[in-house]
């Protein structure tokens, strides 16, 4: 590595030689200096806070910091920032977090919060990193999201409902954009045609269920999931709800407990092991009576000295 | 009768004692001291930083190193050739090289068995090996015959020893005090009675048998290491009968470096005769004709086809980048020494030398071309790795380390031979009085 | 939603916060204790204390102080879990060489993210054209988790074994650094620690994990991994997150889907309808990574070659 290093130093240092004969040159007969600058791209702190709720139930806050340079996107780590909700005093604090190596913190909301969470369907999220405000309107609805499954004519069909809070009434949320489908491993995977549904003015959307036959867990079961990402009003929500439209599927380990050649040691091939220690044991029960036999020759010459 | 049997064991006895250094000795044997101490170095550098100072990569991820144990696994087996197989054909004339051919096996599957573990990266989990040995692996199974092959050579070294030992035990005024101390350590309870003799001769008897097997599946093993990868020019099913026809021819080629050695410097002219030159001449034409024919499979066959990913491997040994190398071990290693050697007066100690040397050069150089241009040729094109990965040419640390294990198996042959006769004298001596008996019947 | 049990509000919310999905929610698992498949790696290490908070509805209920993080510590892995591997999972990886263009965002993040030595690196890209006429493309490349794995089969100590999740991982504490593997994948895939890795000091001082093969070790080989480390967090391996083409698709194929986070596709499907195909089947080694031929390109070949070194730009027929 010393030497990779080395390589670089001396091809940086050549490359340097080489720039300042050149730029010299190029002022020499230019005479205003127009030598080629590097820009250095300014570094700028991007601090993003996003709300988030699951199954209308749990809340939380997550805030992610990063430093941006150019294209270069470098966590802030360890740094402490102040979250407040609705005005920056100490009433309405939801908490003090200090970013992790990724340059993300999290925080749910206290209990203390209670009174000024039930008295608006509305609130604002301001974070503060010591004196400065980084973020003071970033602005959330309260709203809640129903899944009904319903199956007509032998159509699998999930019906969708987001409502929106407005002073103590619960109305249609129009024009929530979002996505329908079956929980999978990383992702939701789409129930019927779009990747994306929108409420209309109801504040419903209905979807056909396209992608049958699923496999599911043992019982059948899989997991419905409606998902709002990154809403202007709503922040980020996520219902989940099982339904027993899977194929029953069993996992079993058969392919793991074969004996093959790939399997661990305590899984070799049957035939291999056989093999193996027929022709180790009779080769190595040979030599070991061979090596008695030289006992015996060492013994017998004891003998003949006597 | 009598009288003159014994006037002759004394002589005999006498020329075949192992003989102190001379000044030739004393020289070689401190060169060959200093080239181990130069690999040791290289070893403990390569220790201390890692395989880093080698110049093995990720494409080209075994070297000289892995070339270097094929060689000697190689040579090593010519100890089966002569002792077992030509005993069990009845030839008698082989008898004064049996020793020769045993030693050459020993040393050489104990450096084999050092350079195997100088090629590993982690040299101290070794005994992971036995602690969580895997059956499946052809590594595992190279480990448990090579182990095997090494036990049984050192009984075939020893057993026949004995008598010799006696012998020399006789001899106690003749060496330093160390000496008769092995002597007798190793060897004071052979009487000659003629249960000994019976056992012994037994036991050499199933050693014999017993050997042959194991070699081929030492070397058709080692040839697996490779033969069980997809690799172009090593996914081959004649893998085993090339490797094991190579060895055969190697390990002669060695046995008559060494017939012509000691033959010059310990003055056997006696014991190993311009015959034993013409017969071991004809033995290894006659290999060399075996190998070459494998050649012409491993390589032919696969030509005519022109497989793609066989293509780019073939055509870098026929006319690229190791072609110079490719066709210096084919005409060098085979196709030279069979015009010298297919005559009569190619025949004479001198030439069979010069040509034996030829046969083991070319097939150290053979087993590097098996190692090396097949790793440079994998599926997937190189491609964004350093330029050092491209090629491969070994280090100094690499080179000292293969050369240091290549002078520590002749340093351990001649060791050997200051301390015990290197033909075998009771061997010789039975076999001068039988003949005087038939003789003067 | 309403639950009467803390205990299961703790599990739901320690599900709930492994980022993307991968919840089973209360609706699900009501209050009984039943496994999905599909759910993650549960075993989040719980701290046993309780933080009180506030739910939408303004309730206050409680969860494990674990799950304040990001993302909740998991308890570390017993060598014999990590040679174990995942139970009802078998991982499968989908990359679309249409979508590809060079970029190596997936290269780099895997770098980065395993400490990979300089010049080496365990997602390649390789510049591809099959034959003189046919057309060029970019190929990335990951361990192709074998389900015949040569280099399991060739390995004397278990230093490299496959799990029941399909995965293949190294064991570096077990590794002689004897390299058969290397010699046994064609795919290239293996890499070698020739010389100590640098790494930083929290780094090199932790203990060597087979699911984050981190850190790496001198003498022992080295090779991508699927990120089971991520997959437990409920994320996806460095790579898929990386691309911002979408290239890499990875999932589970006991429940015949894979994600590039932004896109769920249904695995059979995606394989059916675009002809996905797994390198060198021929030799019988049974990939877990499929591919995805390139026609309906959303990027000429070309623009992929500026981010190629210099002395690669010829490209090779292979």
């Amino acid at each position: 590595m010393k030497k990779l290093l080395l390589k670089i130093n001396s091809g940086k240092l050549l490359l340097t030689i080489l720039l300042s004969v050149l730029c010299t040159v190029y002022t020499a007969a230019q005479d205003d200096s127009t030598a080629v600058k590097e820009e250095e791209p300014e570094a700028t702190e991007i601090v993003k806070l996003s709300y988030h709720s699951s199954n209308n139930s749990i809340q939380y806050l997550l805030l992610k910091s990063i430093i941006k340079k150019g294209k270069e996107q470098t966590p802030v780590k360890n740094k402490a920032y102040t979250i407040y909700l609705d005005s920056a005093a100490d009433a309405t604090k939801v908490a003090d977090v200090k970013t992790d190596a990724d340059g993300k913190a999290k925080t749910f909301l206290p209990p203390s919060l209670k009174q000024a969470w039930d008295a608006s369907a509305q609130h604002i999220f301001i974070v503060k990193a010591g004196d400065e405000e980084v973020i003071s309107d970033y602005s959330i609805t309260k709203s809640k999201i129903t899944i009904d499954t319903a199956t007509t004519d032998g159509i699998r069909n999930i019906n969708i409902t987001i409502q929106k809070q407005e002073g103590s009434e619960w109305l249609p949320a129009a024009d929530v954009e979002m996505k329908i489908g079956i929980q999978r491993l990383g992702g939701i995977l789409t129930a019927g045609e779009e990747e994306t549904y929108t409420t209309d003015s109801s504040g419903t959307v209905s979807v056909a269920v396209k992608n049958d036959s699923l496999p599911g867990d043992d019982k059948g079961n899989i997991i419905l999931a409606v998902k709002v990402d990154d809403n202007e009003t709503y922040g980020n929500l996520l219902v989940q709800q099982a339904a027993a439209w899977g194929v029953k599927t069993t996992t079993d380990n058969n392919f793991f407990e074969q004996r093959t050649l790939w399997s661990t040691r305590f899984r070799t091939p049957l035939w291999l092991l056989f093999l193996a220690y027929t022709i180790v044991l009779s080769v190595w029960g040979t030599l070991i009576y061979l090596v008695f036999q030289l006992f015996k020759i060492k013994k017998l010459g004891k003998q003949a000295a006597h | 009768m009598e009288n003159i049997s014994t006037l002759q064991s004394e002589r005999i006895t006498r020329e075949l004692m192992p003989q102190k250094f001379g000044k030739r000795g004393m020289i070689w044997t401190g060169a060959l001291i200093i080239i181990c101490l130069i690999g040791l170095y290289a070893y403990y550098r390569q220790l201390d930083k890692g395989l880093v100072v080698t110049n093995m990569r990720d494409y080209v991820s075994w070297g000289i190193y892995i070339s270097n144990f094929v060689f000697f696994v190689a040579i090593s087996l010519v100890g089966s050739l002569i002792t077992a197989i030509f005993r069990l054909a009845n030839i008698h004339w082989s008898t004064p090289l049996t020793r020769i051919a045993e030693i050459i096996a020993v040393s050489a599957i104990a450096c084999a068995s050092v350079i195997i573990i100088v090629d590993m990266g982690r040299p101290e989990r070794l005994v992971n090996l036995f602690s969580h040995g895997r059956l499946q692996s052809p590594i595992t199974w190279d480990v448990i015959v090579i182990g095997t092959y090494f036990f049984i050579s050192l009984l075939l070294l020893y057993i026949p020893l004995l008598p010799d030992l006696k012998i020399l035990n006789e001899q106690k005024n003749k060496g330093p005090k160390w000496m008769s101390k092995v002597y007798r350590f190793f060897g004071f309870f052979w009487k000659g009675t003629k249960e000994q003799w019976k056992i012994s001769n037994k036991s050499v008897v199933i050693l014999s048998i017993m050997i042959i097997p194991v070699a081929f599946c030492i070397h058709t093993v080692t040839s697996w290491l490779f033969a069980t990868t997809y690799r172009p020019g090593w996914d081959s099913t004649n893998f085993g009968a090339y490797f094991v026809s190579g060895a055969f021819l190697v390990g002669s080629g060695a046995v008559v470096i060494a017939m012509y050695v000691f033959r010059r410097y310990y003055k056997l002219e006696k014991y190993i005769t311009e015959k034993h030159f013409d017969k071991m001449g004809k033995a290894v034409v006659l290999l060399a004709f075996l190998y070459l024919y494998f050649n012409v499979n491993e390589y032919l066959v696969p030509a005519f086809k022109m497989k793609k990913p066989e293509e780019a491997h073939l055509t870098n040994l026929f006319a690229g980048e190791f072609a110079t190398m490719f066709w210096f071990a084919i005409l060098v290693g085979m196709v030279i020494p069979v015009l010298i050697m297919i005559t009569k007066k190619g025949r004479k100690p001198l030439p069979m030398f010069i040509a034996a040397i030829m046969v083991v050069v070319g097939a150290w150089f053979k087993r590097y071309l098996i190692v090396t241009p097949t790793l440079l040729h994998p599926f997937l094109p190189m491609q964004e790795v350093p330029e050092s990965y491209k090629h491969y040419f070994p280090s100094w640390e690499e080179w000292a380390i293969a050369m240091g294990s290549l002078a520590g198996a002749l340093l351990i042959i001649t060791f050997f031979v200051r301390l015990f006769p290197i033909i075998p004298i009771q061997e010789t001596i039975t076999e001068e009085h039988e003949k005087a008996i038939t003789e003067n019947k | 939603m309403s639950c009467n049990c803390n205990g299961n509000c703790e599990k739901n919310s320690r599900r709930e916060f492994l980022l993307t999905g991968l919840l089973a929610t209360m609706a699900v698992a009501g209050c009984s204790d039943d496994k999905t498949p599909f759910t993650p790696e549960e075993n989040v290490a719980l701290s046993g204390e309780k933080v009180k908070l506030l739910s939408v509805d303004g309730q206050v209920i409680e969860v494990d102080k674990a799950f304040l993080k990001p993302v909740p510590d998991l308890p570390t892995l017993s060598n014999s879990e990590e040679r174990k591997g995942m139970p009802g999972k078998k991982f499968v990886m989908v990359i679309d060489l249409s979508r590809c263009k060079n970029l190596k965002k997936c290269q780099s993040a895997c770098n980065h993210m395993h400490f990979v030595h300089p010049g080496q690196s365990w997602v390649k890209i390789y510049q591809m054209q099959d034959a003189e006429h046919t057309a060029p493309y970019w190929q990335p490349t990951t361990c192709m988790h074998c389900d015949e794995p040569p280099c399991v089969k060739v390995c004397p100590v278990d230093a490299t074994f496959k799990r029941q999740d399909g995965i293949v991982l190294i064991d570096s504490n077990r590794c002689i650094g004897c390299r058969f593997c290397m010699a046994a994948c064609p795919y290239s895939t293996r890499v070698f620690n020739w010389e100590t890795p640098e790494l930083p000091e929290e780094v090199a001082s932790q203990h060597y994990s087979s699911e984050t093969s981190v850190p790496q070790i001198k003498g022992t080989v080295g090779k991508c991994d699927f990120c089971p480390d991520m997959v437990r967090k409920g994320e996806l391996p460095h790579c898929v997150s990386a691309c911002p083409n979408g290239v890499f698709l990875f999932g589970d194929i006991n429940e015949d889907s894979v994600t590039n986070g932004a896109e769920t596709f249904r695995f059979s499907d995606l394989i059916k309808d675009k002809s996905g195909y797994r390198l060198m089947e021929d030799l019988g080694t049974k990939p877990s990574v499929y591919y995805l031929p390139p026609v309906n390109r959303n990027f000429p070949f070309e623009s992929g070659l500026e981010n190629q070194p210099a002395e690669e730009k010829t490209g090779s027929h292979h």
